[in-house]
């Protein structure tokens, strides 16, 4: 057998963590205050990574006044399905939350000196940040508190001992070593899935959720929380702001909306780019061969144009439609109002991820997880309210290191099992072994033709889920021709495989959930069932293969009780 | 095709974008300092260089793999 040191660059820490987004950011800011040594680890380079730097800046707020209210509605809004205890953690922290990131750096909209609170609806608020600046922000804090920091290196599967986890692999992307990661607790922080298919969120790619699934965690709730935006084709980018919706047409010209929801086109409605009528709407019109859609503001000056972004927090989408006006005139030299833009649903993102409990605990020992690569049901399969994926990032990222940093102060390092290692090690360069014949570029492809179409993945029914889960079997088989020369091929090798996984336990998870809920919606069982389905669906793996079982909503110990 | 577009000569060599890449497409060339695409086949069109290049220099397109996107419908 080998020795650990002669199969990569042994690194040990206390507390580990993979993903350095603004999940991980706040999990080894959190876990830092145990005074143990931190190791914050990314594939980008730290400070420009993840999804909150391109995301909007916005960030949910609650009044602690307010939680008891708004933990009621979003129960009574996911009709119980929700995990009450994680909807009241989320509720709770909301406020402690933005004052820590504030005091952790990030820059917000104030008002004289205060941060900015904003109404969005009954209940909640929201502010805004910087996003391009915010995880440079707090990089710059986390460096002033000791954390270490290792970036473009891409981890890939979770090591263990006696069942626990005791650190992770990885591959320097730039150095071309093998890096072995030793720690008393390991937090994944690396997203969920979005399959690299449009511009956005593509840089995550399920390795969190794959890594934990291949050390034995439980996964939950993988049929919900898959993502239709619609936006401009060409740009690969959805135009913010709410009224745009009433110049959508099909190729005839014909006003989409008004034909399908003529109640949309009277009076003033707020229509966001993932709302699922524009989808479907475009999809009907679509199937009923009167497509490509357009977004036509032919004829609208600019003013009038800024004017269909107006939103209820003033100036925002409006800022956010001006910036893609911008693009459109730079990057696609399109100018909107003379010409009229292809839109189509833009698929972006899985669902579900590593199930946490209220202490952000996996199933396995020695591993903790948040933000999207965790799930926790604290919405029900709901959400869609802005700045809440943000908020939750920030708070399960809190949570897990919290106690994944008091774990480590109290505990012994446990060593790596070298022959454990060894197996892992192999595994993962595999590919560099063989000949390919196929690129890994084929399979993600291939991958997308599974997961894209919204005849598989939103309009979901038993017969067309086989056939999109045919295509998973096939882009896997394919994987397994699929060779690599170096460790950038072995990186787009394993981001196919975790993209093919995270495809293949949403379609299972969805072919098992025989009815329609939230996201969720079944064809062939359009009604909510919960005589049968009150239950969330896990997914492990269980000799070598995915094993799916189900939760009861343990509603009984819940504050809420339905029929109340 | 994902970088559709990198405009070398208004790149001041600021490293903004090699640090933003995920997948390590971009690095500094030894020579003149400005970024070069090393590996365009791994971009996964994140839009990190895009959005961060303070120059503009960049230009991603989402269309990749066999140079059509899958279509939704």
């Amino acid at each position: 057998m080998q020795k650990l040191e002669d199969m990569g660059t042994v690194i040990a820490t206390d507390v580990l963590v993979l993903g350095a987004g603004g999940a991980g950011m706040c999990a080894a800011l959190k876990a830092k205050e145990s005074k143990v040594d931190v190791l914050l680890i990314d594939k980008c380079g730290i400070g420009w990574n993840g999804q909150v730097p391109i995301g909007g800046g916005i960030l949910a707020y609650i009044y602690p006044d307010d939680v008891p209210e708004w933990t009621e509605k979003v129960t009574r809004d996911s009709r119980y399905f929700n995990n009450q205890d994680w909807t009241h953690i989320m509720g709770q922290y909301m406020h402690k939350s933005t004052m820590d990131l504030a005091d952790m750096g990030l820059t917000f909209l104030n008002k004289k000196g205060e941060i900015d609170i904003l109404t969005w609806g009954p209940n909640i608020h929201v502010t805004l940040f910087d996003a391009p600046k915010s995880l440079v922000a707090l990089k710059k804090t986390a460096e002033s508190r000791g954390i270490r920091m290792m970036d473009k290196i891409y981890v890939i599967d979770l090591l263990k001992n006696d069942g626990q986890v005791v650190g992770a692999v990885g591959l320097g992307l730039v150095d071309g070593k093998t890096y072995i990661f030793n720690a008393k607790a390991t937090i994944v922080a690396t997203g969920n899935c979005g399959y690299m298919h449009e511009k956005t969120y593509s840089s995550v790619l399920g390795e969190g959720p794959a890594m934990g699934y291949r050390a034995g965690a439980q996964l939950v709730n993988a049929e919900f929380g898959s993502g239709y935006v619609w936006g401009i084709k060409t740009l690969g980018k959805e135009l913010m702001g709410i009224h745009f919706y009433l110049y959508l047409e099909n190729a005839r010209g014909e006003k989409i909306m008004g034909k399908h929801y003529p109640e949309l086109m009277v009076g003033n409605h707020s229509v966001y780019t993932f709302d699922p009528r524009v989808i479907d709407a475009m999809y009907k019109e679509v199937k009923a061969g009167l497509g490509p859609i357009y977004l036509n503001l032919k004829g609208l000056t600019t003013a009038e144009i800024a004017e269909l972004a107006e939103d209820r927090v003033e100036g925002l989408t409006q800022l956010m439609a001006n910036d893609t006006i911008v693009l459109l005139n730079e990057k696609a030299g399109i100018d909107p109002a003379v010409e009229k833009m292809e839109m189509w649903p833009r698929y972006l993102y899985s669902g579900g991820g590593l199930r946490i409990d209220t202490g952000g605990r996996t199933t396995l020992d020695g591993l903790w997880a948040a933000g999207g690569s965790s799930s926790n049901s604290w919405s029900g399969g709901g959400g869609g309210q802005a700045g809440l994926g943000v908020q939750s990032a920030a708070i399960t990222g809190f949570v897990a290191g919290e106690n994944a940093g008091a774990y480590a102060a109290a505990n012994q390092r446990r060593d790596i099992d070298v022959a454990y290692a060894e197996g892992i090690i192999d595994r993962i360069k595999a590919p560099m072994q063989r000949r390919g014949e196929f690129d890994a570029a084929d399979v993600t492809y291939q991958v997308h033709e599974a997961v894209v179409p919204m005849k598989y993945n939103r309009l979901r029914e038993a017969g067309r889920m086989n056939e999109a889960l045919g295509i998973v079997r096939d882009a896997r088989d394919k994987l397994g021709r699929v060779g690599a020369a170096d460790f950038h091929d072995l990186a787009r090798y394993h981001s196919a495989e975790s993209m093919a996984m995270a495809a293949e336990f949403t379609y299972k998870a969805a072919l098992m959930r025989e009815e329609s809920r939230s996201g969720h919606f079944r064809e062939d069982f359009p009604e909510r069932d919960d005589k049968n389905w009150f239950k969330w669906i896990t997914v492990e793996s269980r000799d070598g293969a995915p094993h799916l079982a189900t939760l009861p909503v343990p509603v009984e110990k819940y504050k809420l009780q339905p029929g109340q | 095709m994902t970088i559709r577009n990198f405009d070398r000569e208004k790149c001041t060599g600021c490293g903004i974008c090699v640090a933003a890449c995920p997948m390590d497409v971009l690095r500094l060339d030894e020579n003149d300092g400005k970024a070069v695409v090393k590996y365009p086949n791994d971009c996964v069109a994140c839009w990190g260089c895009e959005s961060f290049c303070p120059q503009g220099c960049f230009d991603v397109s989402p269309e990749r793999g066999r140079g059509e996107m899958v279509s939704p419908y």
